[in-house]
């Protein structure tokens, strides 16, 4: 007889979760391990929210490498009128570039993709997207945002961390701090990433995209990883089984409440439940990835890349799955989109990978009646120039460099107006003219959205509270539904 | 407008005042004659630093209504017949009338601030006035002064001089210490906090065994004098010091900083004084006949990440690299967060803008440009071998004939004439993939390997010979890539440049302003201001002179962190305003003069600490300190925290009996989770992991690639900028990796294995030893018959089992002696990893 696998049959799964071992009672892995988060350096009053929320969970699609508004999303004619023509001097006003094209002609090069409108309110949208065009009357498009940053690794730490330089925390972070997480055995915080099919470039993923700067280290983002163990550490060493790991942690337990009993040290009591939790996360994590359960509609809506593990398709599920389960901040990162010299056909590439996924995500979670509480945001870095990089006679090697004064992102669910087009950018779709929204402002807009007054949601750092949005940032009211 | 100059009639204002002091007045009359004096520094400032100082501080472009309350003379200037601080007299001074009023458009801080001020802390500004209202200097920038420690009634318990400044505060909180921790539980607690290793069973007998005051003095110093005891202590400073093999950013090229490390550990070693210390590693190469050790300390500051991002800006990296140097140093060596005057003035702490920049132009001389990624960026100090020289030809010859094979291979696939270019072939014209196009256009040598990741994109289905031979170039081509950098040539500092440094407006690198030259903080220097032509070593030398007020005691109270597991000063980082002055200034003080004085010794520093009553109480924790004192504050118990993860890993491979004892040396890579790397780099980097014996060297060694540090070290700083401050939380992530990596599980069963092999024989006997190995202690009564219970099951399980049992003993790459039972050893291996996961394993106790 083999005493665990006869303990195994006193131990369903069910009665498991409703009993954990030894009388610690039920914990949600809130947060990791605190249960509801509670934001105890917040400076009074430290309730969150601050008032009712619109949205409880957020999905963010960061398209890293900057997707080229002009080509995408922000439909400029004058630009094919003008085509080869300088920028005029009154647009470029002394901008700085990357040091690619600093120097160099600023020579206008026109949308590479054709435009047309769609849905109700006659939406503008290139071509390279065809299932965003069916998903349009969803979206809110702020068509103004800017930035300061040319960079990718500081413009990317300044949209999720408000500062250019790492030790920030990423908004993530800050929301599972703040917010907690609402998920019984998930992470608050996940982020995962894909890349490009052709890997025509390498951004990479700096951890601290989705690190917990100076908050305490247990806010930072979990990465889910695009092969082996989604989490890593996840699996039992060869030759342990899950009944044995449960007897041993029994056993385990058992000790430290002997301990406890001794020594009096509450921490004692948080290592018990830290071990219960990495149990069960020993079976939510295989379940989360388990698509099994998954209709062949749903799978299908996604594309073809929803079985590739750490494809964006894939991921973009996931995220679905994740918020479903209560994790408040999903952190889907795709890499592919500095297209400075392979315009023409890396972008249509960006396009596949991304397109379809991302309008199944809307749409699923609208099916599920899961949107109005999910904010979904779809955005890169920074814009691409209405400049050419490179030169006119050799098409195959044309791009655009890095353009942080006027870009387009958009968002859907969550609180935000379906249907509606913020702001816009000069007739070159150079600098954001009208209705401007800066980083900072998009982040105080988020922050809204999930009931938090972004300047009374402060951490006390080296002597000062920190916000996410530093010292700036204005919620920009006309979005919000 | 501004709001205080304006001002309703005087009448009503008194009024007012005169209600709400009424109200308090009742409440404490009765307390008034024995009212405990309000201090500014410790009740008053943090407060005011917190509400006031961001409008009404010293950063004079964002001063409100012209009013500086940071200052005595501020806050009492005659405003026009009123006064916001007229001492002693609170019906008159407005500030408490602003501070008290239900008027929304009068009251202090303003509705819109984020803080609203406690009735409590309301309380403590009216007695503050009503008590004179004295303005004292902050405490930090005043000099230290040596207060005789203060004499105790119960002399009994102390040791040291720290147990009387801890006994006097005990006594007025009515508290008494907590007993002396069993001899156990010492010899675990010293071993750990100055080896970072735990103690044999041997040394355990030996030292419980003796049991005197002699033996325990005697064990401290063999710890001291232990080669470990480097390796331990060095790691803080690592991460303060933001050490790391890689560069960070794209690309994240290797490094060969590594000697810098060995230095730093062989000056902990050779208890180097911290002011020789501080020196070299930041101006080594300015002292007179500096030797090749003095100049390779200055690596120190070029520890700095390295962007080499495409299109970067060069004079923008090299800002970040200068800003960089400020922030470590300031923050190791003054506590301060100088970091905050880059863009304005220091909104808290008297710190300008423009005596941020003369800190930078310390640092501003070197020949570094920003420019390029190159992990030898000069100043460099070459200490490659013949024999690096060598391995380099090797990995050069490899590369090319890589090279020459896949030219071969390519040739095939798009044939074109001798002497031409792959683009030029017939078959190139139709390739629309840019990357490939630009790829074509070079000879093949001449390729990077990484857009050649773009070939293995494209012809990744259709030509698998191709692929292979590209695959191999990049291989070759990475080998040698990843020796030749490496090599140990280590980026130091060398003033060769003259330069300008400027302010920089709003801190950027675009924006320079006034031309400023170097100088020491007028506020760390006695008031005075104090510019000159000086340079690194001048800075150095000042640091560590008595003049500046910081060096010692944030030295002492980072080292008073790594014992008790929070500073004396909780906020290590900051000394400034806004951190709470420590309850136990006076020792921190103390002990600030004393190691000064001694000649900066750090060991005798760390004796001292150790040899205190304070440090050898118990930990246990009585339910009403639990209540009172959740942080131990006031120091009347022994400290009480996990270990770190690093040292979690050095002592699995102790108890598993797996430790390589080398020291220093190029890094090493052990044990990773598949994948990490190459996940983190778009499959450009691949881990290597190493085989054998430096599987288990000191976690020290273990090469940190900074954009994905090792995973095993979890609660771990990103080692890219200087940290300082101990992490420490609890995630069920952390759980899973001391139960599943295998560097724990391994350990595991070659702790099972020690345990099986030793002279012990029955059950009952082994497990204790076991028990014993992990926390230094008996088991007791339940203890073991839990214990025990638990081998029963095990053993059961994996008799029936025996696969599973096979698999268990076979985690890891050390060898197993076959001659134990694999069913009674995967039973045994199951205990020891429950041990090594036991709550007071993981915890210094």
């Amino acid at each position: 007889m083999d005493p665990i696998v006869d303990a195994k049959r006193q131990f369903t799964r069910r009665e498991f979760f409703g009993k954990t071992a030894q009388g610690i009672g039920a914990v949600a892995l809130a947060s990791l391990l605190d249960g509801k988060s509670f934001a105890q350096n917040v400076a009074n009053p430290s309730v969150l929210p601050h008032f009712a929320p619109k949205a409880k969970r957020v999905i963010y699609l960061l398209q890293n490498g900057a997707p080229s508004h002009v080509d995408l999303f922000d439909y400029k004619p004058m630009l094919a009128k003008l085509r080869g023509e300088p920028v005029p001097d009154s647009v470029l006003g002394g901008k700085r570039f990357s040091s690619m094209t600093n120097t160099k002609d600023k020579l206008l090069l026109p949308n590479i993709t054709e435009f047309a409108q769609y849905g109700a309110n006659g939406m503008w949208l290139g071509s390279f997207l065809p299932h965003t065009q069916g998903i349009v009357d969803e979206l809110c498009f702020v068509r103004s945002m800017h930035t300061t940053s040319v960079n990718h690794a500081p413009g990317i730490n300044y949209f999720l961390s408000g500062a250019e330089i790492p030790g920030r925390p990423s908004m993530g972070a800050w929301l599972s701090y703040g917010l907690g997480s609402e998920a019984e055995d998930l992470p608050a915080f996940v982020a995962m990433t894909s890349r490009d099919k052709e890997a025509s470039c390498g951004q990479i993923f700096y951890d601290f995209y989705w690190g917990s700067g100076f908050l305490p280290t247990k806010y930072q983002g979990v990465k889910f990883r695009g092969s082996g163990d989604p989490v890593l550490y996840l699996s039992n060493p060869d030759g342990v089984s899950r009944e044995l790991r449960r007897s041993m942690l029994d056993d385990l337990a058992k000790l430290n409440e002997e301990k406890l009993k001794d020594y009096g040290d509450p921490e004692i009591a948080t290592r018990i439940s830290q071990y219960e939790m990495a149990y069960k996360m020993q079976v939510s994590v295989p379940e989360l990835t388990d698509f099994s359960n998954e209709s062949e509609e749903t799978l299908a809506m996604y594309g073809p890349d929803v079985h590739r593990e750490g494809s964006y398709g894939y991921n973009c599920l996931m995220a679905r799955r994740l918020v479903e389960r209560g994790t408040r901040f999903v952190q889907l990162m795709h890499a592919g989109w500095d297209q400075h010299n392979n315009l023409n056909r890396q972008l249509e590439i960006q396009c596949l990978d991304t397109d379809q996924p991302s309008a199944a995500l809307i749409t699923d979670l609208k099916q599920r009646g899961l949107l109005d509480e999910t904010l979904v945001i779809w955005g890169g870095e920074f814009g691409r120039t209405p400049f050419l990089q490179g030169e006119f006679d050799n098409y195959a090697r044309w791009g655009r460099d890095h353009h942080p004064y006027g870009f387009t992102v958009w968002m859907a669910g969550g609180g935000v107006k379906p249907g509606y087009v913020h702001g816009a950018t000069d007739d070159f779709g150079f600098n954001a003219v009208e209705k401007p929204v800066h980083v900072h402002d998009f982040q105080a807009t988020i922050l809204h959205l999930l009931g938090i007054d972004h300047e009374r949601f402060t951490y006390k750092f080296q002597g000062r509270n920190y916000r996410l949005t530093d010292v700036h940032g204005h919620v920009v009211d006309d979005i919000l539904a | 407008m501004s709001r205080f100059p304006h001002r309703f009639p005087i009448v009503i204002t008194q009024a007012r005042s005169w209600v709400v002091c009424l109200a308090f007045f009742g409440v404490y009359a009765a307390l008034l004659a024995e009212e405990e004096k309000v201090s500014f520094n410790h009740d008053i400032r943090p407060i005011m630093s917190d509400t006031c100082f961001q409008c009404h501080g010293p950063d004079p472009n964002t001063r409100e209504g012209d009013l500086r309350l940071d200052t005595y003379e501020g806050a009492t200037e005659d405003r026009g017949g009123y006064a916001a601080l007229i001492p002693g007299d609170t019906d008159e001074s407005e500030l408490i009338w602003r501070i008290f009023t239900d008027d929304e458009a009068d009251i202090m801080p303003p509705v819109e601030h984020f803080r609203r001020l406690t009735e409590e802390e309301k309380d403590l500004f009216r007695r503050w006035v009503e008590q004179g209202g004295e303005y004292e200097d902050h405490w930090a920038f005043i000099a230290p002064a040596k207060n005789a420690a203060p004499e105790s009634a119960e002399s009994k318990w102390g040791r040291n001089e720290i147990d009387t400044f801890v006994l006097e505060k005990l006594e007025d909180a009515g508290l008494s210490p907590a007993p002396e921790a069993s001899q156990e539980t010492l010899i675990r607690r010293l071993s750990l906090d100055l080896t970072g290793l735990p103690p044999t069973l041997d040394e355990v007998d030996a030292f419980v065994s003796d049991g005197s005051d002699a033996a325990y003095e005697d064990l401290v110093d063999r710890l001291l004098a232990s080669p470990r005891y480097g390796e331990r202590m060095v790691w803080e400073w690592l991460d303060a010091a933001r050490y790391s093999d890689s560069n960070g950013y794209q690309n994240d090229d290797e490094r060969g900083m590594w000697p810098w490390r060995d230095w730093a550990v062989d000056a902990l070693n050779a208890n180097m004084p911290y002011d020789q210390f501080s020196i070299e590693q930041i101006a080594g190469d300015l002292l007179p006949n500096a030797t090749q050790d003095q100049v390779l300390a200055t690596a120190f500051l070029r520890n700095h990440m390295i962007n080499g991002e495409g299109g970067r800006l060069p004079e923008e990296n090299r800002i970040d690299y200068l800003v960089d140097q400020v922030d470590t140093v300031s923050t190791i060596w003054m506590g301060l967060t100088f970091g905050c005057a880059r863009c304005h003035d220091h909104k808290y702490d008297p710190i300008t803008q423009r005596e941020y920049f003369q800190l930078m132009a310390f640092f501003d001389k070197t020949e570094v440009t920003g420019s390029g990624r190159n992990p030898h960026t000069p100043p460099v100090l070459d200490l490659s071998t013949e024999e690096h020289a060598r391995g380099v030809e090797e990995r050069e010859q490899l590369k090319i004939a890589a090279a020459e094979e896949l030219d071969r291979v390519e040739r095939i696939l798009f044939p074109r004439p001798e002497g031409e270019l792959t683009i030029e072939s017939e078959r190139a014209k139709s390739i629309t993939n840019g990357a490939v196009q630009g790829l074509f256009k070079q000879k093949v040598i001449d390729r990077r390997p990484e857009p050649l990741v773009a070939i293995i994109a494209e012809y990744g289905d259709s030509e698998p010979e191709y692929v292979e031979a590209t695959r191999k170039y990049i291989k070759a081509y990475q080998n040698l890539d990843i020796y030749k950098n490496e090599r140990p040539i280590v980026m130091v500092m060398a003033d060769t440049v003259e330069r300008d440094t400027f302010i920089l407006n709003n801190g950027l690198y675009d924006q320079p302003t006034e031309k400023v030259v170097t100088g020491f903080p007028a506020a760390l220097n006695g008031g005075d201001s104090n510019i000159g032509d000086w340079n690194r070593l001048d800075l150095a030398r000042w640091l560590m002179s008595d003049a500046h007020p910081l060096a010692a005691r944030v030295a002492v109270n980072r080292y008073w962190q790594q014992f008790f597991g929070r500073g004396l000063l909780e906020q290590v980082e900051n000394f400034g305003v806004q951190s709470k002055p420590p309850v136990y200034e006076s020792l921190l003080d103390w002990l600030a003069v004393e190691f000064r004085e001694s000649g900066w010794d750090v060991k005798a520093l760390h004796k001292r600490i150790v040899m205190s009553a304070t440090y050898r109480q118990s930990s246990r924790i009585s339910e009403a300190m639990r209540e009172r004192d959740p942080a131990n504050e006031l120091l009347a118990r022994g400290p009480r925290f996990r270990m770190q993860s690093w040292m979690l890993r050095d002592q699995a491979l102790a108890l598993g009996g797996l430790l390589n004892e080398t020291i220093g040396g190029p890094p090493v890579k052990p044990y990773q989770p598949e994948g990490i790397w190459k996940e983190a780099s778009f499959g450009f980097i691949t881990y290597e992991q190493d085989k054998g014996e430096d599987l288990y060297r000191r976690s020290l060694y273990t090469f940190w690639r900074r954009i994905v540090g090792p995973p095993v070290f979890f609660d771990s700083t990103a080692r890219q900028v200087c940290e300082v401050k101990a992490l420490r939380t609890n995630t069920p992530l952390h759980a899973l990796t001391t139960l599943n990596d295998v560097t724990f599980t391994e350990a595991a069963r070659g702790f099972a294995q020690r345990v099986l092999s030793g002279d012990e024989t029955s059950d009952g006997r082994r497990l204790q030893m076991a028990f014993r190995e992990a926390t230094a202690r008996l088991p007791n009564r339940t203890e073991r018959r839990t214990l025990e219970k638990a081998l029963t099951k095990y053993r059961s399980h994996f008799r029936s089992d025996r696969a599973a049992a096979e698999k268990l003993v076979s985690v890891g790459e050390s060898r197993r002696d076959t001659s134990l039972d694999v069913s009674e050893h995967a039973a045994w291996s199951t205990v020891c990893l429950m041990l090594l996961n036991l709550d007071e394993t993981l915890t210094k106790e």
